[in-house]
């Protein structure tokens, strides 16, 4: 490639929670995917348009693992998508084997069945929020203490099988895993973490309960092959994700509904004919990634007329694709009426989030109830005073302070 | 409408059975879509043409909509 411009490296500057960086845009009016530097300054291609993103998605010909992969770029110094993951040659029938292991246990009946019990733990949750602004009337309350955390975590601690007891410790080593630039500590937290789940899958070996630990566990004992490691480091995977990207689509789709009051209104006003367009108009906007999702091309592909080629690093911005204007109308607008409202929040294709249909069950559950509850709540500090997460790698926010 | 899927492709993300629950199902075994009923019935045809825009896998065909 040439240029006498400096290739822009990730992750991009925003300007505040609700924001993205402008310069996927930038990026997307020169070409729907761009040569940029990963946060460790190695070459990837970055996807930001929505027809290409899709295309990406659904492309067999890109995967997770790497032909050579000493060889592949880094993505940081995290412990999650860094880099290459699993094996090439592999990779499609261990990818398949996993996903007909798990389907099962997030299936939508399975989600819909464990509706009312998300409905009884929200309002427990909500109980909580409301004792302690009581108790102290005057201060702010912080809704990702009290809501935004706990409640995907006793969520998939239940599904997964996984003691409530333990949140405090997965909750660190969650935090620790993701820091971009963690380097020896993210692999340290990495390996507690699967230390972790090896200790528990142990546990559901000798006594087996319905959840999902003990579902891998069955399913080992048939095929040998999914190691003692590959399962530590899935039960590591579904926690993390399990709980750490659906707090975040809890607290950011609070902001996005206090950020105007109008907007509340309305929603409060009716909040179950909202609620379903509502959860979508949040997950297409709420910008998660620092980065983007990985693939590594498995052979040469063309995409819109650019050459990719076998090896290259390949990031495809969700982020940036859900605001693709040639798709969504006014596309930074917060618009629960857009229809149809067909985002990329959950990925596409083989890879899709397996959680999809439990991140839905759990969202839709919260806002009615939370604007039910506290029709009037309200942001105790400006948009621009929220803090943003740029060095992790499912971003997020560090509070949310409500008042009512 | 008439509705056809195809179950090698489909990656059992489920999200057309939380759309139109009356129209897709999930196979208990390895999550892969069952169809229900060929046409949908009265009050989801809005969330089946959903459900085919959505589908990760493209799985899901209408034809005569």
């Amino acid at each position: 490639m040439t240029t006498t411009e400096e290739t822009p490296r990730l992750p991009f500057t925003r300007a505040d929670a609700l924001a993205i960086a402008p310069d996927y845009a930038a990026l997307r009016r020169r070409a729907p995917v761009s040569r940029v530097l990963t946060p460790a300054g190695d070459p990837a291609w970055l996807v930001t348009s929505y027809e290409e993103a899709k295309e990406v998605f659904r492309d067999r010909r890109f995967g997770r693992s790497h032909p050579a992969p000493e060889q592949a770029s880094r993505i940081s110094y995290a412990a999650l998508q860094d880099g290459p993951s699993g094996d090439f040659e592999t990779e499609e029938r261990d990818h398949k084997r996993m996903r007909r292991m798990l389907a099962p246990a997030f299936s939508a009946p399975r989600m819909r069945a464990l509706g009312d019990h998300i409905a009884e733990l929200t309002d427990r949750c909500l109980d909580d929020m409301e004792a302690a602004r009581e108790a102290n009337p005057g201060e702010a309350v912080d809704l990702t203490d009290f809501l935004a955390f706990p409640l995907p975590v006793l969520v998939i601690c239940e599904l997964l099988g996984v003691p409530y007891a333990d949140r405090e410790h997965f909750r660190g080593l969650s935090e620790r895993i993701a820091v971009m630039d963690g380097g020896e500590d993210a692999q340290a937290a990495m390996a507690e973490f699967m230390a972790y789940m090896t200790k528990l899958a142990d546990a559901k070996r000798a006594d087996p309960q319905p959840d999902v630990i003990s579902d891998m566990v069955a399913f080992q004992a048939e095929d040998p092959a999914f190691t003692d490691e590959d399962l530590a480091r899935m039960g590591a995977g579904l926690l993390f994700a399990g709980h750490e990207t659906t707090s975040t689509r809890i607290a950011m789709g609070t902001l996005f509904l206090l950020a105007d009051t109008a907007r509340r209104d309305r929603f409060a006003a009716d909040p179950d004919g909202q609620v379903n367009q509502t959860v979508e108009e949040i997950l297409r906007l709420t910008a998660t990634s620092g980065t983007g999702l990985l693939r590594y091309a498995h052979e040469d592909v063309e995409i819109a007329g650019t050459r990719i080629m076998r090896g290259d690093a390949v990031l495809i911005a969700g982020d940036a694709a859900n605001r693709d204007a040639s798709v969504f109308a006014d596309p930074d607008g917060f618009d629960p009426d857009r229809t149809p409202n067909v985002h990329l929040a959950f990925g596409t294709g083989a890879h899709v989030c397996i959680g999809a249909n439990l991140a839905r069950t759990e969202l839709r559950t919260v806002f009615p109830k939370l604007f039910r509850r506290f029709p009037g709540l309200r942001l105790a500090v400006g948009i621009d005073e929220i803090p943003v997460r740029t060095n992790r790698v499912a971003g997020g926010v560090e509070r949310v302070p409500v008042e009512w | 409408m008439k509705i056809s899927v195809d179950t090698q492709s489909c990656v059992s993300s489920g999200q057309c059975v939380l759309l139109a629950p009356e129209t897709f199902d999930q196979n208990e075994d390895d999550g892969t879509v069952v169809l229900l009923a060929a046409e949908p019935p009265s009050g989801e045809e809005d969330a089946v043409r959903q459900a085919e825009l959505t589908c990760p896998a493209a799985a899901i065909r209408l034809s005569g909509a």
